[in-house]
């Protein structure tokens, strides 16, 4: 429900205020309050409905709290109804007005009517006041024994908001230990499934500090218990099935025979018409197999036909998150759906996201028998009048070409790509061309022949043109024009924004004269000045290299330039196979959809950037840095992740991004020393790594991956940077010093639109600040612009950080200048401050 | 841990919330503005219905002019929360009674928080069951606005069976006339190559029947599919009558069907709902009959004129005849002048949608009606970009015709007390996505 706060902040302009009908309805109510007259429940009713009405559109209504606790002694059920819904929307942030609704919402779970009884429990139990707990349990603990199984549902649910406000009082009460009694003996399934949820997230919840939790959550798996769901399979709804079978796909059989059982008694599900249902049971059976190789194969076979039904019933969302499943399986089995790739063909009217999918299940199924048939299709989808698709198709062919030996007749089509003349499709396929040339160099003869005709004016796509200038260098002397294109192209130095496009100008022309050195002496002095001029790092270094390198000696040049090259053999897989594994364990989750495995996108957040500080520390030290894998909830398995470095060595690209993650335990320069010395002693912190380098491009450029969020750190493992609880500095002092110190850190980035929300005034932000012993000495601004003055002072020394912050709450944006006494722990105390910043308005 | 929801929001295409439910505490009230930011006012929206934005995932779909989103904190089954939407739409329109759009929200919100109540628990779905849940939530929808009389008090037993085992049906029903009404709607997907090959051609059918029938009856269909008929030839030992047997790709039952029987003998039992449902859903790859051919001939004649001819060939039985015939051919979008002329039906041009539009209402099998027509094109200074065509799309009924050759053989009713019924079944074939390239 919308909490009051935020409706203040963001009316829609053509809503009302609603002051003058909120006490008008407050008037109204009061009238009818006491009396008892016939029809006064259908006045009750519309006055109600107008309260919600306006509750819903986000006007406050809280001042009605009484009046509308009054006029709920009614026994007509909707009156009911709407009165418990107002009273838990607005409980919450009234707790002492909540007190007044416990009387009725305590009468009426003794109701000689079951429908009352459960409703009223629920409310009671959605009330969310802490201090309210103690009324809670008597009711609930009688609405588990209560004869009707709709209040027992109710009260099963209950025991967990109860859980969620105070787990103490859960626990005291003994209720999970009455939740599991009813979870094996309630005649009624939904009840019995309701115990489930309730009991797997409290002992989920609990088996971190008690140990007996912790065997409670494994009994859950244990074989009784697991027996007696399944026998009540049928029995379930729709909705429970998912649940159990999502619980029975962590059981660990004892035998094969019960696998057969087991999955002789669920064949059944997959025929079920909640697709839902059939992605669960399809995990499960997925699961019980994995180690009987045969049978698993088989279960393949046997799960095709529901999943292809699947993909074409159902809305274009549903259907997505069925493709995100088979993509998965056909990585895993790319034999299984080859025969049936027209399932896999777009229809003109899907969404983008769907055909994306499909495109993606159509590279993964090609193979020798049915390229041919791929191809044409995508080579339709090619001529697309939707841009982001024809794209998407060209790169699927591209994929598929590089995945093939018989790559022949795709050659030609691509080629024939860049006689369509449209911008985007010459721009796609040039990149394309330009990965075939590096894996097939057979073929360079009739590309570049093609690739020769494309005027460079037409290519405006840095990637592209990026392309194309790598070709002209690559293959200078079988270009008749290749010296006269990059000369032109060296005459527009200063229009060409990206740095990735000027930097393969540099070595193009490089390899180009040393090839045809007549031809390319003048455009390579052009480039060499340019680059040498050039603001961007890296384009300066390049061209300062390549200078030295020729000044020092032409055929030392030619050899570190233009040595012989050997064919890429196999292009970087970007995840590693446990990944993949990781995510297949998790299936029928986010996690496929996302492609990432859950820790990556839950744990995060719980972890926040502070926990993330400390662990940098581990990472100086290689071996320990497998703690902070298991502290990611992986269950830390070293041979699998030194497997996933020997298969990285080999491109180095993601262990060079290893480097530049752990680099704030070294200086910069050895870090990417150590790196190349030992890439495995680093490897693991790529699982982390891989969040934020999902695509690690193997260009050369990228291999430094100096991109990454990670700002150095001077010492090997600086000291924890601990802040003074009760700093003080005078505010003249302050300026004073703002006057005086230099700027020693500013940086922009972005905060959690949860902590944006929580900015309704900037005292909130203060006292949260105070929490971390950051403290505010001026503040100021209205929404969306909020700016503050914090300071802070080391808890040992008197050095004291000085921090200007400015926020903007519609954007999400934060800027903060630091200026410290000590300079260098001011990055220390900038993560520091951008972490307790991120918690800001966490739950 | 298992995986909940948070929080469920009805938006308006304008970002206005409509009605939301949270519950869960994990995620903050301001979440719709999270949404609004980073998805519906951004060139994100429509282009992936998942997102995750600041640790919390948003699954939405829009549904005529409403936006659904559903909000999650942790590791969500997705197949899950779509089903859940879908059927909580279906819910919905259940009570409004057909519509389910930004109107019909604001005029029975407080219907839909009553079912979000009972639909969804702490984030866990319960029951949807629109049979169960009508029993209690006695509101009615707002077909006539004055009802808002005291509802009557909820059947007594009906929380009995709320969460119930046959869930699917109330006891102690009774009709005077007890009858049974069985459809199967087929409805065939094709794509055509330019050439005129099949690229890609399925039926996905489903069979629904509305019951009206009184006490527990059992029923029982056979249909003439290869398996159930294998099966009973077996049983009965004796060869299987000559005549065209279906294979069916794939089924899925309502939950009502024994699958249990289905797997060991092949029929279809069940005890039905009461009223209308969907009983079983199935797919067809092989044998499929089209009911209509499509022959397009586009000719660029220069660069402001084309012909385009088209002739569309029934190919069912010449007693039959589908109703309802659309086709729509793509012209460019330059287009200034058309002209044509048809040898059935009526024809015009949309430009709309940049499309010939033919109609013919009543399309007798056996026949051949063709559409030649001639279009003028403003001419352009654009470079001569060749003209990507969108396929040519064809909607269709035709009734007492299945594409795939489906046939109920029988379907036998039995209840204890041994009435008799009167058994409807009707066979009607839709174009679903009938797209032909040129």
């Amino acid at each position: 429900m919308a909490p009051p706060a935020q409706s203040q902040r963001s009316p829609s302009p053509s809503q009302p205020s609603g002051k003058g009908e909120v006490s008008d309805l407050k008037m109204q109510l009061r009238q009818l309050a006491g009396s008892r007259a016939p029809g006064t429940d259908d006045s009750k009713r519309e006055l109600f409905k107008k309260a919600i009405s306006y509750m819903t559109i986000g006007i406050d209504v809280s001042s009605l709290f009484s009046e509308m606790v009054m006029c709920s002694a009614t026994s007509d059920i909707v009156l009911k109804k709407m009165c418990y819904l107002y009273v838990g929307n607005y409980a919450k942030y009234n707790p002492d007005l909540a007190l007044l609704t416990i009387n009725f919402l305590q009468k009426d779970c003794k109701d000689e009517d079951p429908m009352i009884r459960g409703l009223a429990l629920r409310s009671l139990c959605s009330l969310r006041v802490a201090n309210l707990v103690e009324y809670l349990v008597g009711p609930l603990g009688l609405g588990l024994k209560d004869g009707n199984s709709y209040v027992r549902t109710v009260a099963t649910m209950g025991v967990l908001k109860l859980y969620h406000i105070s787990a103490a009082t859960c626990i005291d009460a003994d209720f999970p230990a009455t939740l599991k009694h009813l979870m094996l003996n309630d005649p009624d399934a939904q009840v019995v499934a309701n115990c489930l949820s309730a009991l797997q997230e409290i002992w989920s919840l609990e088996a971190s500090t008690s140990e007996e939790a912790s065997r409670e959550r494994e009994a859950l798996l244990s074989k009784p218990i697991i027996y007696c769901l399944l026998n009540r399979i049928k029995e379930f709804s729709e909705w429970a099935q998912c649940i159990v079978l999502e619980l029975v796909a962590k059981y660990v059989p004892s035998d094969g025979n019960e696998i057969f059982d087991m999955m002789n008694l669920l064949e059944d599900r997959l025929q079920h018409a909640n697709g839902a249902v059939v992605l669960a049971t399809i995990k499960l059976f997925l699961q019980l197999t994995l180690s009987m190789t045969d049978v698993h194969q088989q279960v393949y076979e046997r799960i095709k036909a529901p999943l292809l039904t699947l993909v074409s019933s159902g809305s274009s969302e549903q259907s997505y998150a069925v493709l995100s499943h088979l993509h998965l399986l056909v990585m895993r089995a790319p034999i299984l759906f080859s025969s049936d790739y027209k399932h896999f063909y777009c229809q003109y009217n899907e969404p983008f996201y769907v055909k994306k999918l499909k495109l993606e299940m159509l590279t993964a199924v090609a193979n020798e028998s049915n390229t041919y048939e791929i191809v044409t299709e995508l080579c339709e989808y090619a001529a697309n009048v939707d841009i982001p698709i024809a794209r998407e198709s060209i790169r699927a062919v591209g994929k598929i070409a590089l995945q093939q030996y018989d790559v022949n007749a795709i050659v030609d089509r691509l080629l024939q790509f860049l006689e369509m003349e449209k911008d985007y499709v010459t721009a796609e396929t040039l990149v394309l061309v330009k990965d075939l040339l590096r894996k097939y160099p057979q073929w360079s003869h009739d590309c570049i022949a093609v690739v020769g005709n494309i005027s460079s004016k037409n290519v405006q796509e840095p990637k592209a043109k990026a392309a194309l200038i790598w070709m002209l260098g690559e293959y200078a002397q079988d270009m008749q024009d290749a010296p006269y294109i990059l000369e032109s192209l060296i005459d527009n130095w200063d229009d060409e924004h990206s740095a990735e496009v000027r930097l393969h100008l540099l070595t193009a022309v490089m390899k180009c004269f040393l090839r045809r050195p007549p031809e390319t002496q003048k455009a390579l002095g052009a480039a060499l000045a340019a680059g040498l001029a050039d603001f961007h790092q890296d384009v300066h270094d390049r061209a300062l290299f390549y200078y030295r390198l020729l000044q020092h000696n032409v055929s030392v040049a030619e050899r570190v330039v233009n040595p012989p090259k050997q064919a890429v053999s196999v292009f970087a897989d970007t995840q590693s196979s446990e990944i993949k594994d990781r995510i297949f364990d998790e299936f029928n989750s986010l996690s496929v959809v996302y492609q990432t495995p859950s820790y990556m996108f839950i744990d995060k957040e719980h972890r926040g950037p502070f926990a993330f500080s400390e662990e940098l520390e581990n990472l100086s030290i290689g071996v320990e840095s497998a703690n902070v894998a298991s502290a990611q909830r992986v269950e830390a398995n070293d041979k699998d992740l030194l497997l996933s470095t020997s298969e990285k060595e080999e491109t180095r690209g993601p262990s060079s991004n290893g480097s530049a993650y752990s680099a704030p335990s070294y200086d910069s320069s050895s870090a990417s020393l150590i790196a190349s010395q030992a890439p495995s002693e680093l490897i693991p912190s790529n699982q982390s790594l891989q969040a934020h380098a999902p695509q690690a491009s193997l260009a050369i450029d990228d291999l430094l991956g100096l991109g990454l969020p990670v700002a150095p750190n001077p010492a090997p493992s600086p000291p924890p940077l601990t802040l003074n609880a009760k700093a003080v500095l005078e505010p003249n002092a302050f300026q004073q010093k703002w006057r005086q110190l230099p700027i020693s850190v500013s940086q922009e980035y972005s905060i959690n639109p949860q902590g944006v929300a929580a900015l309704t005034t900037p005292q909130a932000l203060l006292q949260h600040m105070q929490g971390h012993f950051i403290h505010c000495i001026a503040s100021g601004g209205q929404a969306p612009n909020f700016k503050f003055f914090f300071f802070a002072q080391k808890a040992e020394e008197s050095s004291t950080f000085l921090v200007e912050c400015i926020i903007n709450s519609s954007s999400c944006k934060v800027q903060i200048k630091i200026k410290a006494d000590d300079q260098s722990t001011s990055q220390a105390f900038s993560d520091l401050f951008q972490s307790a910043l991120s918690k800001f308005g966490m739950p | 841990m298992p995986v909940a929801a948070s929080a469920i929001y009805f938006l308006n295409l304008r970002g206005d919330v409509l009605i939301n439910r949270t519950y869960r505490d994990d995620v903050g009230g301001n979440m719709v503005d999270a949404f609004r930011i980073n998805i519906m006012q951004t060139k994100e929206l429509g282009t992936c219905p998942v997102r995750q934005i600041g640790g919390c995932s948003f699954f939405y779909m829009r549904i005529s002019n409403v936006y659904i989103v559903i909000v999650v904190s942790s590791n969500a089954n997705v197949a899950c929360a779509f089903k859940f939407v879908v059927e909580a739409v279906t819910l919905f329109k259940s009570y409004f009674g057909g519509a389910f759009d930004e109107d019909a929200i604001r005029n029975n919100f407080v219907l839909i928080y009553e079912l979000l109540d009972e639909i969804m628990d702490f984030g866990y779905p319960q029951n949807l069951s629109p049979e169960i849940l009508k029993l209690y939530i006695t509101q009615e929808g707002v077909r006539s606005p004055f009802s808002s009389k005291p509802s009557d008090k909820p059947v007594p037993n009906a929380t009995l069976q709320v969460t119930g085992a046959v869930g699917w049906r109330r006891e102690g029903l009774v009709y005077k006339k007890n009858e049974v009404f069985l459809d199967i709607v087929e409805s065939v997907n094709l794509l055509m190559s330019s050439k005129g090959s099949v690229l890609r051609c399925d039926v996905t059918g489903k069979i629904l029947m509305k019951c009206f029938l009184s006490g527990m009856p059992d029923l029982k269909l056979g249909l003439n599919d290869k398996i159930g008929l294998e099966k009973e030839s077996q049983l009965k030992s004796r060869p299987s009558k000559s005549g065209k047997t279906i294979e069916l790709d794939d089924v899925t039952f309502h939950q009502c069907v024994n699958l249990t029987r289905f797997n060991s003998e092949k029929t279809v039992s069940f005890v039905p709902p009461d009223g209308e449902f969907e009983l079983m859903k199935y797919r067809i790859t092989e044998g499929v009959n089209l009911p209509f051919r499509v022959l397009p001939t586009i000719k660029e004649l220069g660069r402001t004129r084309m012909e385009i001819n088209v002739k569309v060939k029934s190919v069912f039985g010449a007693k039959m005849f589908a109703l309802g015939v659309v086709i729509k051919i793509p012209v460019p979008k330059q287009t200034a002048k058309t002209s044509f002329q048809v040898t059935s039906g009526r024809a015009k041009y949309n430009a709309a949608i940049d499309c010939l539009v033919w109609k013919i209402r009543k399309f007798p099998g056996q026949t051949e009606p063709t559409l030649s027509a001639e279009v003028e094109l403003i001419s352009t200074m654009a470079e001569k970009k060749s003209w990507t065509k969108p396929p040519i799309e064809m909607e269709f009924q035709v009734p007492m015709f299945t594409a795939s050759g489906l046939r109920v053989r029988f379907l036998k009713v039995w209840e204890k007390s041994g009435y008799n019924t009167v058994e409807w079944v009707r066979y009607i074939t839709k174009g679903g996505s009938y797209e032909i390239r040129c």
